[in-house]
C-alpha cells in the first residue's frame, strides 16, 4: 500500500492537471486580492455613504412630513429618518477618526432597525434595509466590539481580515472547484491502461490510494490558499486572529477569525472527503467524467434554483456545500425561512461520506467497480 | 478533407459531454422562460399610480404658491421655477397612458426622463428611481444617470412609430428584448462556457483510440482546422436549445419586432452635460446581428485558444483552467472610470461583456469611447489570427505529434 501511494505521488508530482490545478489556485487568490484593493471593500465611508442613499430613497417613498414624535406621520417615517440620522454620524465618525462615536452609533441603528421589522408598512421599505438576520449579527458584532474594545477601523486587506473575506468566496466555489478537479478520478488514468496493468496490486487496494493521494492534494490546496496569502503580512499587516465575527451556527453567536477558520476548514476538508467519494461513484455509473462533473453541479444548484427544496429536506447534505452562507445565516432570510445548523450540517456529510463508502465497496465486492 | 469533417462532425454529436451540454442548456432556457421571466421586474416601470402621485403631490404645492411667485425664493421659487413643466409632462403621460395612447405617451415619457435626469444627477433633493438604489449599490447615482437617459432615448425611439407598441414592449419583456437584456447581463459567459465545454475535448479525445485515425491520410494542421471549424459550428449551435425558451417567452409576452429601438451609449465629440455621453437608437436587428458577429469571432478565439492549449499541454484540466482565465481575467483590472488612462481597448479580455461592449455600457462604466465593434472585430480578430499562426507553426513541425 505505501509503496503504491508512494508510485502515486510520483505520477501525481509531474501531472500537468495538478501544476495548473496550483497555478489556477494561486491566480485565484492574488485575483480576489486586488480586486479588493480595486473595489476598496471595507471602506467605511463608501459603505455608509451608500447606505444614507438606500435610506434616502426609503424616505422617498414617503410624503414629506414632520418626524418629531408630535409631528403626527407614521411610525415607520420617524424611524427612517432617525436612521438617516445616524447613518449620517457614522460617516462623520469615520471621517473624523472617532471610533467610540461609530461603535454607539452602530448599536443605536441597530435597535432602531430591529424595531422597524415590527412596523407597519415595512415590507415597502425592506428592499433598502438589511435583512433581519444581517441586522441582529450586527447588533451582536458591534455589542462585543464595545464590550471588549476591540479596534473599529481595521485594515480589510491586512491577512487575517483578508482571509475572512477569501473564506467567504470559496464557500460559493469550493465545491465546484473540487468537482471540477475530482471529476475524472477513476478516468484519467485509465487513458494508459498498460501503465496500471503493470501494478500487481487488488483493484480496491488503488481505489484506496488514488483516493488518498487526491485528497491529499486537496489538502495542498488549502495550504495553498494561506501561503499565497502571506504577502499580505508583508504588504498591509498581520491583522488579528481573535477579532469578533458575528456568525449563525444554529444559534447567533461571536466567533473569533481563528475559530471562523477553523470551522470553514473542518467543512471544506469533509467537502474535499465528500466530493472525492460521489466521483468515484459517478464516475462508475455514468464512465464519462463531464456527466459526472455536469451531475455534481446540477445537484449543487438544485436548491439553490429552487430554494423551496431546502425545507422540504434540510437533511439533503447540498445544502450546506456552501459553509459560507450557512456561517452568515443565509437561509433564514429566504422566502421559506429554515435553520441551518452548521453541527447537523455536518452530521449530514459525515453520513453522506459513510453511506458513500459502503456503496463503494458494495461496488467492489460485487465486482461493479472496474477499470473503466 | 470532407470525410474527416464528416467523421469528426458525428463524432461531435454523439459525444455524451456535448449532448448533455445542450440539454444543461435547454434546462436553463426553460428554467428562465418560466421561473424567472415572470418574477422580473424592471426598474422603470410603466404604473399610472405612481405618476399620479408625484403629480397631485406637485400640484398641490403649486396651488399653495402659485398666487404670489415673487414673496419666494430659495427652495420653494426653485420649486415653483421646474414644477410647471415637469408636472406638464407627468400629466402628458398619464393622460396618454388612461386613454391608451402609446405613441403619445412615448413622447412625454422620453421628455420626462430628460427633463428628470437633469435635476436629478448630482442633486441633494431629488432622487432617481427607488429600484437603483437597492441595499448595498455604491453606485446608484451613475446607474441612475444611465437608467434615465437610456428610457429617454428608447422611449424616442418608440415614438417615431415603426413598430407595434404595447406595455410589454415598455417594460422590456418581449422576447427579443429579452435577449438584449440578458445579453448585456451573463448571457454572454454562458456562451462562452459551453463553447469551452464543447471543445474541452475535441482534440484530447483522440487519444482514447489513435489506431481508427490513422486511417485518414490527412496532415496535423488540416486535422485542426476541420476541429477547430466543427467546434465552431458546434458553439453556434448552442443558439438552437436557448431559442426554445425564447420561444416559450415571446408565446407569453409577445416576440417584439426588429425594428425596436435599441439606445447606445457614445462618448461623442461634443459631449453633453455633466462630462457625459449620450444615447443613439439603432433597430433590434442591427443590435443583435453586431452581437452575433462579436460573440462568433470570440468563439473562434476561444477555440483557438483551446486548440493550441490542447496541442501544446495536451490536458483537459488544463483546457479549462485556460479558458476560465480569459472569461474572468477582467477582475485583475476592473476599475470604474480607469478606461480614461489605460487603452483598455486593446486588452482582449475585455471583449467578454458582448452585450455591454456594444450597448456602451462598459465604455460608460470604464470612462472609455473606445470599447466599440470595430475595434473589438481589429483586437480579436488580430488575437486569433496569432493563435492559428502558432497553430499552424506547431502543427507543420516534424518532431510533433497531434495525439
Amino acid at each position: 500500500m505505501w509503496k503504491l501511494l508512494k508510485t502515486n505521488f510520483i505520477i501525481e508530482k509531474t501531472s500537468k492537471k495538478n501544476i495548473f490545478a496550483f497555478l489556477f489556485v494561486a491566480l485565484f487568490v492574488f485575483g480576489l486580492a486586488i480586486y479588493m484593493e480595486n473595489e476598496d471593500v471595507g471602506n467605511l465611508v463608501i459603505k455608509k455613504t451608500s447606505e444614507f442613499q438606500n435610506l434616502e430613497s426609503a424616505v422617498s417613498q414617503f410624503q414629506v412630513m414632520d418626524a418629531t414624535k408630535e409631528g403626527g406621520s407614521s411610525e415607520i417615517y420617524q424611524n427612517i429618518v432617525q436612521q438617516k440620522r445616524l447613518v449620517a454620524l457614522q460617516r462623520a465618525a469615520t471621517n473624523m477618526n472617532r471610533p467610540d462615536m461609530f461603535v454607539d452609533t452602530a448599536i443605536d441603528l441597530a435597535k432602531l432597525r430591529d424595531e422597524a421589522f415590527k412596523l407597519d408598512g415595512y415590507e415597502e421599505v425592506a428592499v433598502y434595509l438589511p435583512t433581519q438576520t444581517q441586522n441582529v449579527l450586527e447588533t451582536l458584532f458591534y455589542d462585543h466590539l464595545k464590550e471588549l474594545e476591540f479596534p473599529i477601523f481595521t485594515d480589510s486587506l491586512s491577512f487575517y481580515q483578508f482571509l475572512i473575506f477569501l473564506f467567504g468566496i470559496l464557500g460559493s466555489v469550493w465545491f465546484v472547484f473540487l468537482a471540477l478537479f475530482t471529476s475524472g478520478i477513476m478516468i484519467d488514468d485509465f487513458r494508459h491502461t498498460s501503465l496500471i496493468k503493470g501494478y500487481p496490486i487488488p483493484f480496491d487496494q488503488y481505489v484506496t490510494a488514488k483516493g488518498i493521494s487526491t485528497m491529499l492534494i486537496i489538502v495542498v490546496f488549502i495550504l495553498e490558499l494561506f501561503l499565497c496569502s502571506l504577502p499580505l503580512i508583508y504588504l498591509r499587516g498581520l491583522g488579528d486572529a481573535s477579532y469578533p465575527i458575528a456568525v449563525f451556527d444554529g444559534n447567533y453567536e461571536i466567533y473569533s477569525i481563528a475559530q471562523y477558520i477553523g470551522v470553514c476548514l473542518l467543512y471544506m476538508f469533509c467537502i474535499g472527503i465528500f466530493v472525492i467519494l460521489l466521483s468515484i461513484i459517478l464516475n462508475v455509473l455514468l464512465k464519462n467524467m463531464y456527466l459526472t462533473l455536469f451531475v455534481q453541479l446540477f445537484l449543487y444548484a438544485f436548491p439553490i434554483l429552487y430554494p423551496r427544496i431546502i425545507s422540504l429536506l434540510p437533511f439533503n447534505p447540498f445544502n450546506y456545500m456552501n459553509f459560507a452562507n450557512l456561517l452568515s445565516g443565509k437561509s433564514l432570510d429566504l422566502p421559506h425561512p429554515v435553520e441551518l445548523d452548521i453541527t447537523f450540517g455536518l452530521l449530514s456529510i459525515v453520513i453522506s461520506i459513510v453511506l458513500m463508502g459502503i456503496v463503494i465497496k458494495l461496488f467492489l465486492t460485487t465486482g461493479k467497480l472496474r477499470r473503466v | 478533407m470532407w470525410a474527416y469533417f464528416k467523421f469528426e462532425l458525428t463524432q461531435f454529436i454523439r459525444n455524451k459531454k456535448n449532448i448533455a451540454v445542450y440539454v444543461i442548456l435547454l434546462f436553463l432556457a426553460c428554467f428562465y422562460a418560466f421561473e424567472m421571466a415572470p418574477s422580473y421586474k424592471p426598474i422603470e416601470r410603466v404604473d399610472a399610480r405612481e405618476i399620479e402621485s408625484r403629480y397631485l403631490v406637485r400640484e398641490a404645492f403649486l396651488s399653495e404658491f402659485r398666487d404670489n411667485p415673487d414673496r419666494f425664493s430659495g427652495m420653494a421659487g426653485f420649486g415653483l421655477a421646474i414644477y410647471p413643466e415637469w408636472n406638464r409632462l407627468e400629466k402628458d403621460r398619464l393622460d396618454a397612458l388612461n386613454t391608451g395612447d402609446y405613441i403619445k405617451y412615448s413622447e412625454a415619457t422620453s421628455g420626462w426622463y430628460v427633463y428628470s435626469n437633469n435635476f436629478t444627477y448630482n442633486s441633494d433633493f431629488f432622487s432617481y428611481s427607488p429600484g437603483y438604489y437597492s441595499h448595498g449599490n455604491l453606485y446608484a447615482e451613475d446607474d441612475g444617470y444611465y437608467g434615465y437617459l437610456y428610457s429617454a432615448s428608447r422611449y424616442k425611439g418608440y415614438a417615431e412609430g415603426k413598430s407595434e407598441l404595447s406595455l410589454n414592449v415598455f417594460e422590456e419583456r418581449t422576447a427579443l428584448q429579452t435577449v438584449q437584456r440578458l445579453l448585456e447581463s451573463y448571457l454572454p459567459l454562458i456562451l462562452m462556457i459551453g463553447c469551452i465545454f464543447l471543445t474541452v475535448d475535441i482534440v484530447l479525445k483522440d487519444r482514447l483510440n489513435p489506431t481508427i485515425l490513422k486511417g485518414f491520410p490527412i496532415s496535423d494542421w488540416k486535422k485542426v482546422v476541420v476541429k477547430g471549424f466543427v467546434a465552431l459550428i458546434g458553439s453556434i449551435g448552442m443558439v438552437l436549445p436557448l431559442s426554445i425558451g425564447l420561444i416559450f417567452i415571446g408565446i407569453n409576452y409577445g416576440f417584439g419586432d426588429f425594428n425596436l429601438p435599441v439606445p447606445i451609449y457614445t462618448l461623442g465629440e461634443d459631449v453633453a452635460i455633466f462630462l457625459k455621453g449620450d444615447f443613439v437608437n439603432i433597430p433590434m436587428g442591427h443590435y443583435l446581428l453586431e452581437n452575433f458577429m462579436l460573440i462568433a469571432l470570440i468563439f473562434i478565439f476561444l477555440i483557438s485558444l483551446i486548440l493550441l492549449s490542447s496541442m501544446v499541454i495536451k490536458n483537459e484540466f488544463a483546457n479549462l483552467v485556460v479558458g476560465a482565465v480569459f472569461i474572468t481575467n477582467e477582475v485583475f483590472y476592473f476599475k470604474r472610470g480607469i478606461g480614461y488612462w489605460h487603452e483598455v481597448e486593446l486588452y482582449p479580455t475585455n471583449y467578454v461583456q458582448v452585450g455591454q461592449i456594444l450597448s456602451g455600457y462598459r465604455n460608460y462604466i470604464y470612462g472609455s469611447s473606445q470599447l466599440i465593434l470595430n475595434n473589438g472585430l481589429i483586437v480579436m480578430g488580430i488575437s486569433s489570427l496569432v493563435l492559428v499562426v502558432f497553430i499552424f507553426i506547431i502543427s507543420k513541425i516534424k518532431r510533433y505529434k497531434l495525439i
